[in-house]
């Protein structure tokens, strides 16, 4: 899984200097890529762009190196295409990164060097990190577990299928997850990798769950207090796993942390807009003129830490009290 | 890495007491093992840090698998790891004056800049001297573990309590007697049955002259409710918070949450393990049924299956606070003294092994 952005970012950016159409032609590289690269963690890609950014900036200072980063960060999250809010924390990381990198070395050309060379280095740790949290989670996949999934999340797959190309003997129960059936798309991986899988409905969970040994989720963002932002109806298996003392345990890349403190369900809603949610339940509704209905469909929910039992991050097996901690060493 | 067969020998001896169980009880396995390797720092012959820390890595494979269950021994192993390469950086940061090294934990962050592979292979003068100092201070920590605990029960027991705890630890003991100098609680000793270690409890505290009372285990529950605060001691501390304690310890602990009874647990850091248990067979054995069972029934008992767990895991949302040597603790605070105590290259070796 090669990346070299670098060869078709020269060709499609213009000679014109200004920032603005840059960020957008990378920008709109990065989605090309992110689509065509469906395996890769949103981070590679979004680096990769970023660094170019400091290529080519025109800039002589720092402060003006990360003025056209906030600029392309900006682009970068107004996009239209910015379906996943690991986007942003993925932006805050790098900009903290290149702060922190230019108290070091306070030397511009010398700086900018530094950055572009560590930046390469950062891009290849993120590619890493899911083989890090693959092996951690490993020892908590034994002979004979029955995992519960919610979601489709790429860490969880490659922790699974990790554990059974090592010969392990588990199964599966992958729920629906609407409303965009991506529990479909899970369930289909993991039977090609001959892992035994049950699909069930999402409101079937409490009935599956005795039969479960634990729950395992992917996050999109990893809060301040060591709570998930995931999917829809990660919550509500949360309450279940807990009330069955089952345990929950999320697996995540770092830098999906970010620095935000929600209070309740509400408090999240800044982090992604949430449009067109009448278009996924149209479909399986049976009633005549489903338009005059007022539909409420966020695609995200925060679970709070009290509900989860250990985060699998490529920094280690974290308690969620362990996440604050973390966050304020990436960005003290 | 060449070393000296006398010191050869005294490892062959100390593996066959090991095994021989000739040495038991965490604190005694900790302060012999913390001795033989700093004896065999000082003795042996060795060129660089990575060596040091290979050869220390292949030694401690063998002694831990002398008692598997016994998980002071790769703690002191790793804590040893750790002075290492603690001793190593500072050291390295002193001659090369360099600010982008950092000293703090913080090296799995994502965003601090790994040099290629620091692999302690550079040799310094200091380094004998300074690793066995730090490791001279480990062992008198460890020395002074029982009078640091001890002293800290004034802020934890009060007069005219009713304090109960289970099976016979040391650290326990200690803490009660110290209490019990100077002020007047009751206690009930939870016999702990097949052992019954209970019972040395009961005595040793009677002794000094604390109320005590002894209870079979099933009465636990029965009593609890008369009870202000349950103190145990442990075998191990998991990283996540939960304990591996003596069996029966589960029970007392499910009873004391029913009841909104505190429970304390009074040990020493270096029963602090980096691993995770996450049911009851994870890190468990079994004893023999001849402890309540009779010989003499045998024929009877043909088709009888009997389990005597050695170990109960408590999960950590039982346990409300930890008295340690460096004082009181939360469970979710454990993950901390972790990261102090030992470092994330040193966790897997059990893995290593599997």
């Amino acid at each position: 899984m090669n990346i070299t952005p670098t060869s078709a970012v020269t060709a499609t950016t213009t000679t014109t200097g200004a920032s603005t159409p840059n960020t957008q032609e990378n920008a709109a590289f990065a989605w090309e890529y992110i689509k065509k690269e469906q395996e890769a963690a949103l981070a590679i890609p979004v680096i990769r762009v970023l660094i170019e950014v400091i290529r080519k900036s025109q800039a002589a200072t720092i402060m003006g190196l990360q003025k056209d980063l906030e600029h392309a960060t900006h682009n970068l999250k107004q996009c239209s295409f910015n379906t996943s809010i690991s986007l942003n924390s993925v932006c805050e990381l790098f900009i903290r990164f290149v702060t922190r990198t230019s108290f070091d070395f306070p030397n511009f050309d010398q700086c900018k060097i530094t950055l572009i060379e560590r930046g390469e280095q950062l891009s290849k740790k993120s590619a890493n990190s899911r083989t890090k949290i693959a092996k951690l989670a490993d020892r908590f996949i034994r002979d004979g577990v029955t995992i519960l999934v919610h979601g489709f999340s790429r860490v969880v797959l490659s922790v699974l299928l990790n554990a059974s190309a090592q010969g392990k003997r588990f199964s599966v129960i992958v729920t629906e997850s609407r409303p965009d059936s991506s529990g479909y798309k899970l369930a289909e991986r993991l039977q090609a990798a001959k892992i035994p899988v049950k699909l069930i409905m999402d409101g079937g969970v409490s009935r599956i769950i005795d039969k479960v040994d634990y729950v395992l989720c992917g996050a999109e963002a990893i809060v301040e207090n060591g709570g998930i932002v995931n999917k829809i109806g990660t919550y509500q298996i949360s309450i279940v796993a807990k009330a069955f003392k089952k345990p929950f345990y999320v697996a995540a890349e770092s830098f999906k942390f970010t620095r935000s403190y929600p209070l309740n369900q509400s408090d999240i809603e800044f982090l992604k807009e949430e449009k067109d949610t009448f278009q996924a339940c149209k479909s399986c509704s049976k009633c005549e003129h489903p338009e005059s209905l007022t539909i409420d469909s966020p695609t995200l929910d925060y679970t709070p830490p009290s509900y989860i039992t250990l985060l699998f991050t490529e920094l280690g097996v974290l308690t969620p009290s362990a996440v604050s901690d973390e966050l304020i060493k990436l960005y003290y | 890495m060449e070393q000296p067969s006398h010191f050869l020998n005294q490892l062959e001896t100390f593996i066959l007491r090991l095994k021989r169980k000739r040495i038991t009880g965490s604190f005694s396995v900790s302060l012999s093992t913390a001795e033989i390797l700093r004896q065999y720092i000082s003795t042996t012959k060795w060129s660089n840090a990575k060596h040091l820390i290979d050869n220390i890595k292949q030694m401690g494979k063998r002694l831990i698998e002398t008692q598997p269950l016994e998980f002071c021994i790769g703690n002191i192993i790793r804590r040893v790891l750790f002075i290492i390469r603690e001793e190593y950086l500072a050291l390295r940061v002193e001659e090369e004056e360099n600010p982008t090294i950092k000293l703090d934990s913080s090296r799995n962050n994502l965003l601090t800049y790994e040099e290629p592979m620091d692999d302690y292979s550079e040799s310094f003068q200091g380094l004998k001297s300074s690793i066995l100092d730090t490791m001279g201070e480990m062992i008198d920590e460890l020395k002074g573990l029982y009078k640091s605990v001890a002293g800290q029960y004034k802020d934890h027991i009060h007069a005219n309590e009713v304090i109960m705890t289970l099976g016979s630890s040391r650290t326990v003991e200690e803490f009660l007697k110290e209490a019990g100098k100077k002020r007047k609680f009751g206690v009930i000793v939870v016999e702990t049955a097949p052992s019954l270690e209970g019972h040395q409890t009961a005595l040793a505290l009677s002794k000094c002259g604390i109320d005590t009372t002894l209870i079979p285990d099933s009465s636990i529950f029965a009593m609890m409710s008369r009870v202000n605060k349950v103190i145990i001691g442990t075998h191990a501390v998991m990283a996540n918070g939960g304990l591996i304690a003596a069996s029966g310890t589960h029970m007392l602990a499910v009873a004391a949450k029913y009841h909104s009874v505190p429970v304390m647990v009074c040990t020493g850091l270096y029963k602090l393990c980096p691993l995770y248990a996450y049911d009851q067979d994870t890190y468990n054995d079994f004893g023999s049924p001849a402890a309540y069972l009779k010989f003499k029934e045998a024929e009877f008992l043909e088709d009888v299956h009997s389990y005597n767990p050695n170990f109960d895991y408590i999960p950590p949302d039982l346990v409300s606070l930890f008295v340690t040597n460096s004082g009181g603790h939360n469970p979710s605070y454990i993950y901390r003294l972790l990261q102090e105590y030992y470092h994330p290259e040193d966790t897997f070796e059990e893995e290593k092994d599997d």
